[in-house]
């Protein structure tokens, strides 16, 4: 084998490259910039009180830590369905390498190593990103006045971590999305019949069993939360472990989860043909709408998360507190906190966003031949179109409803474990804030428009001849 | 040729056809003005040796590819003219397509690949429409596959729902290239048989591009292309025949 040149082996294209340097750029230069704010945050606060820096920078980096955790755990989904959409797509040339003699594993490795390469490169282009920025905005906040003239460093050693992680996680992740090639055999690149989608050949049981586990344990351990978060604060550890559990079941569970809220969606959205045919692609592909879906369901939580359980605390410090001047106060506090939390959390939905468009390129990119047929047979343009802008808005919107629903039902469970005994006893209903509903609904709508404008472009292009000629 | 009983109307003709492709120097001609006509009511094989433009000629009488000079038309209509969206259509209501391979969209149902050229219409089937349809499924084998996907039947009988969506809508002709190339010889037997029955048995016209000299014999017509050129025009002759013009034009190449 070690004789063998390299270069047969190629499983992974170009086209997702592009999009998982992107993520893992993101990533870096978030975790990188998030530290330096930090940091410089650190300095401001303790002032002159050099003693006192040490104490409140690893408080804070412990809250930007956690943070940076979330979106490395983002990318690194968004890393591994982008590779493992790539491996589904190119079956037939794995199981051609195959055929004449590579091994499943030297693919795999040369997948990982790839990987490796785009971890690498792009944690450090983000990172020298992350720091120019945020250089520059330094200098115009001290120039302004915003924050005083001191001695910041944002150069440190601490800095190291995050490119690290996101290096580390980008490999893991393309070896992770690369497994599916172990499951190629030579035999696929003999049949003559259509693509049998790889994955739908592969049921796994165990993986089912563990989704469903998680999520019932999970469930138990969330009301157990807001019951025992009636009579004591220590309620939230529970609603914690709850959540952490049942979230962990859905993301395992999401091809079980997803579809059958995609077919919802896609009977929402009518019944003429395009749509019909974008709906029974994400039905017939249940991995690959939940893969492109996943990252932003994870994301929308979060931030939905966030948002309603501080506007739960915020109802019922309202019920519980008499004096109009504390009111207000929590009101000031938790309203700058969501705003800050938002930011931080919002950026990993970006990311999941960048994983969702790049997911709908690729799938279109890889249906060529299929787009070409429907041309042939009399489909014209803006119906291709259409299907795509249907696929894209249906994947958007049960993404974005998901997350909406399971924030809202996590944040006012956290809201209830922790402050139920504070506030009196008692359920109040969920606070929902409805400008964060209003926005997540636009940004749906942007991103369901925004992710099809190139790949319906090509679509569009596609020239029914050349497609059906490509073997 | 016009209007004489004898000789059917045409479902499509061509004259003076030329498709090159590439630039001035590098240029390849793939038809070298070609004129021919479709007879309506007929099966009408087109072949000729590799390379020899019969895809070319099929993909622009049937819309598909526009020619680099020369008229096409479909019945009484000129499509040389038309733009992309007039073709699309022309091809949805008025031509049905058979392919070597990938006939089928994955992701639908045997039934929804059948009923597709009427989905793409935006309606449904009327009533006769569906008792034909019913008739057809019923006489190509697939009542009890219609609820499959496409990668569950074999090659053969992806190729007979082809048929089935081709013939669904009665379309003026039907355009095969090579619609026996990935099956074995009984398979292909079977689907020329069934091209064959739907010619003889209603008059459908079909256009079918083939390399297999057994294929063109089931043929009422034979048109030979050389070199991008119409070099013979026979009625219905046998598989050995057939195969002795071919290796004729291949010894004069
Ligand atoms: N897109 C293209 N670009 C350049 N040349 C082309 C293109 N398509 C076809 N040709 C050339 O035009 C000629 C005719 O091709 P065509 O596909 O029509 O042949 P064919 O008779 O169908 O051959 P086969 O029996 O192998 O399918 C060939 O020389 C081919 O190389
Ligand atoms: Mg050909």
């Amino acid at each position: 084998m070690s004789g063998q040149p390299k270069t047969q082996m190629v499983p992974a294209g170009h086209a997702g490259r592009g999009a998982s340097l992107l993520v893992a750029a993101l990533a870096s230069a978030f975790g990188v910039v998030l530290l330096q704010v930090t940091s410089v945050l650190a300095t401001v606060i303790s002032g002159d009180d050099v003693a006192g820096i040490g104490a409140v920078k690893s408080a804070l980096t412990m809250v930007a830590v956690l943070f940076i955790t979330i979106a490395v755990y983002v990318s690194s989904i968004v890393t591994t369905n982008t590779v493992a959409t790539i491996i589904a797509g190119r079956t037939r040339t794995i199981a051609l390498m195959r055929l004449i003699g590579s091994s499943a594993r030297d693919q795999r490795r040369a997948v990982a190593k790839e990987g490796l390469a785009v971890g690498a490169v792009g944690a450090v282009l983000g990172a020298v990103a992350g720091t120019l920025l945020m250089a520059g905005g330094l200098q115009i906040a001290v120039a302004t006045g915003v924050i005083p003239d001191l001695r910041y460093s944002l150069l440190e050693p601490l800095l190291v971590l995050p490119v690290a992680i996101v290096v580390i996680s980008t490999w893991g992740a393309a070896w992770t999305g690369s497994r599916r090639v172990l499951t190629v055999s030579p035999m696929q690149a003999v049949g003559a019949a259509q693509e049998l989608s790889l994955e739908e050949a592969i049921r796994r049981p165990a993986r089912n069993v563990i989704a469903v586990v998680l999520i019932i344990a999970g469930v138990l351990f969330l009301a157990g939360g807001v019951i025992v978060g009636q009579v004591s604060e220590y309620g939230v550890l529970l609603g914690l472990v709850g959540g952490l559990l049942s979230f962990s079941g859905l993301v395992l569970g999401s091809h079980l989860i997803m579809p059958p809220i995609l077919r919802l969606v896609g009977r929402g959205l009518g019944t003429n043909t395009p749509v019909m045919l974008a709906a029974a692609n994400s039905q017939q592909h249940p991995e690959r709408s939940s893969r492109a879906t996943i990252g932003l369901v994870i994301g929308v939580t979060l931030i939905t998360m966030f948002a309603v359980a501080g506007a739960t605390f915020e109802k019922m410090m309202e019920l519980a507190m008499e004096d109009p001047s504390v009111r207000a106060a929590i009101s000031e506090m938790v309203g700058i906190s969501l705003a800050v939390i938002s930011v931080l959390v919002g950026f990993s939905a970006l990311i999941a966003a960048v994983g969702m468009v790049n997911n709908l390129a690729l799938s279109v990119l890889q249906r060529s031949r299929e787009i070409g047929l429907l041309r042939a047979l009399g489909f014209t343009g803006r119906q291709v179109r259409a299907m795509i802008m249907a696929e894209s808005l249906q994947m958007s919107v049960a993404a974005v409803g998901l997350g909406l629903a399971l924030g809202i039902l996590y944040g006012w469970a956290a809201a209830q474990s922790l402050f139920g005994s504070v506030a009196g006893g008692g359920l109040v209903a969920p606070a929902v804030p409805w400008l964060l509903v209003v926005l997540c609904l636009a940004g749906t709508l942007v991103l369901a428009v925004g992710a099809t404008l190139v790949p319906a472009r090509r679509a569009v292009s596609v020239s029914p001849v050349t497609a059906l000629a490509a073997a | 040729m016009e209007t004489t009983p004898a000789t059917p109307g045409l479902a499509a003709r061509v004259t003076a056809l030329t498709k090159t492709y590439g630039s001035a120097t590098t240029a390849v001609t793939a038809l070298d003005d070609v004129s021919i006509g479709i007879r309506r009511g007929q099966f009408t094989a087109i072949m000729g040796p590799s390379g020899s433009g019969k895809s070319t000629l099929m993909h622009i009488m049937a819309g598909l590819d526009t020619a680099s000079s020369g008229q096409a038309w479909l019945g009484d209509t000129e499509i040389s003219g038309l733009g992309d969206a007039d073709l699309t259509v022309l091809r949805r209501r008025r031509v049905g397509f058979i392919f070597q391979a990938f006939n089928l969209v994955p992701t639908l149902d045997i039934r929804g690949n059948i009923l597709l050229p009427f989905a793409l219409d935006g309606r449904r089937p009327s009533s006769t429409e569906t008792g034909w349809i019913e008739q057809l499924i019923d006489s190509l084998g697939l009542v009890d596959r219609l609820t499959h996907r496409p990668h569950e039947l074999s090659g053969g009988q992806q190729q007979r729902v082809a048929i089935a969506r081709a013939l669904a809508t009665r379309p003026e002709l039907v355009f095969a290239d090579e619609p026996t190339g990935n099956l074995d010889s009984r398979s292909g037997r079977e689907v020329l048989a069934l091209l064959k029955a739907a010619s003889t048995g209603y008059g459908q016209s079909i256009a079918m591009v083939t390399h297999d000299p057994i294929a063109a014999s089931y043929a009422d017509r034979i048109l030979f292309l050389a070199d991008g050129r119409l070099v013979e025009d026979r009625e219905r002759s046998s598989a050995e025949e057939i195969s002795r013009i071919m290796l004729g034009m291949e010894q004069r190449a």
